[in-house]
């Protein structure tokens, strides 16, 4: 678990993580294009990324493919969010995406 | 059988479990076990390339069905889905789900990876991707501590309207 906090707490990473969200399956190329970072910092990322086990790869012919593997933060909501909690975590979380949209 | 070769990963999730390879194995193909990680769906596999697969609601109902497509015990099985409780996606082309169980010092990865043959959108992958990790969380809980965790879900909002405009347009008809 102290790799994936401390795998997350970097921006860097954070926005990889969120690039594979809207986008996942994609190459370090792929992945670098569209980032302002060099092929070694992403590389580097990624690697800290995958032995934190927040992403995984998968090789397709010539291509390594990186994908967000979110099953150890699910872990981490499990331990300290209760059954009975996510309801209504879940109902303040859609209230204040409501209220926000209403102010942009 | 299906050609998986056209067919591209979209979802991957990878989980490591404390258990011997035999023993993720056997979690996966024993119907007995299945209930207690997979939201209470009962999965019964006919334990050869080709045979059958069904996943059953508590009732009875079918959940999901489809092909062996690869048997290797303990390393790897792969299967076609076809969602049946959903009569808009029973028309729909089936997914392909692989386990991969791999020896990882005294500990198991499983890598558990849904590939398609088309170009599948978001909303429809938001289906597996809230229920994927709860029952890979629940399968390792069971594993490890003999315990599932009782994780109860339900479709993520808005992808029903996603399935039945997908099932009017069928866009997995267009060549890609």
């Amino acid at each position: 678990m102290d790799a994936v906090f401390k795998a997350l707490a970097d921006a860097s990473r954070r926005e990889l993580l969120d690039r594979l969200r809207a986008e996942n399956g994609q190459t370090l190329g792929e992945l670098c294009a569209r980032l302002d970072m060099t092929r070694q910092a992403v590389s580097k990322h990624l690697v800290i990324l995958e032995e934190a086990n927040l992403v995984a790869t998968v090789r397709r012919g010539r291509e390594k493919l990186h994908y967000l593997n979110p099953v150890p933060i699910h872990e981490i909501a499990e331990r300290w969010i209760g059954k009975f909690e996510r309801g209504r975590l879940q109902a303040l979380s859609d209230m204040k995406q409501a209220l926000e949209a209403r102010d942009e | 059988m299906i050609d998986i070769s056209t067919f591209k990963p979209k979802t991957v999730y990878v989980i490591y479990i404390a258990a011997a390879p035999e023993k993720v194995w056997q979690a996966l193909t024993d119907p007995a076990l299945s209930p207690h990680y997979f939201h209470g769906c009962r999965l019964e596999i006919e334990p050869k390339v080709g045979g059958d697969f069904v996943a059953r609601f508590p009732d009875g109902r079918v959940n999901v069905k489809g092909k062996v497509v690869e048997w290797s015990p303990p390393r790897r099985l792969a299967t076609t889905w076809l969602v049946e409780w959903v009569p808009e996606l029973r028309e729909f082309p089936p997914c392909l789900v692989t386990y991969d169980i791999a020896p990882a010092g005294e500990a198991v990865k499983l890598t558990m990876t849904e590939s398609y043959s088309w170009d599948v959108p978001d909303a429809l992958l938001a289906g597996g991707r809230g229920g994927w990790p709860a029952i890979l969380s629940s399968l390792k809980s069971v594993l490890e501590t003999g315990k599932p965790l009782g994780i109860t879900l339900e479709p993520p909002r808005g992808m029903m309207e996603v399935v039945k405009d997908l099932a009017a347009t069928k866009p997995w008809l267009k060549t890609l």
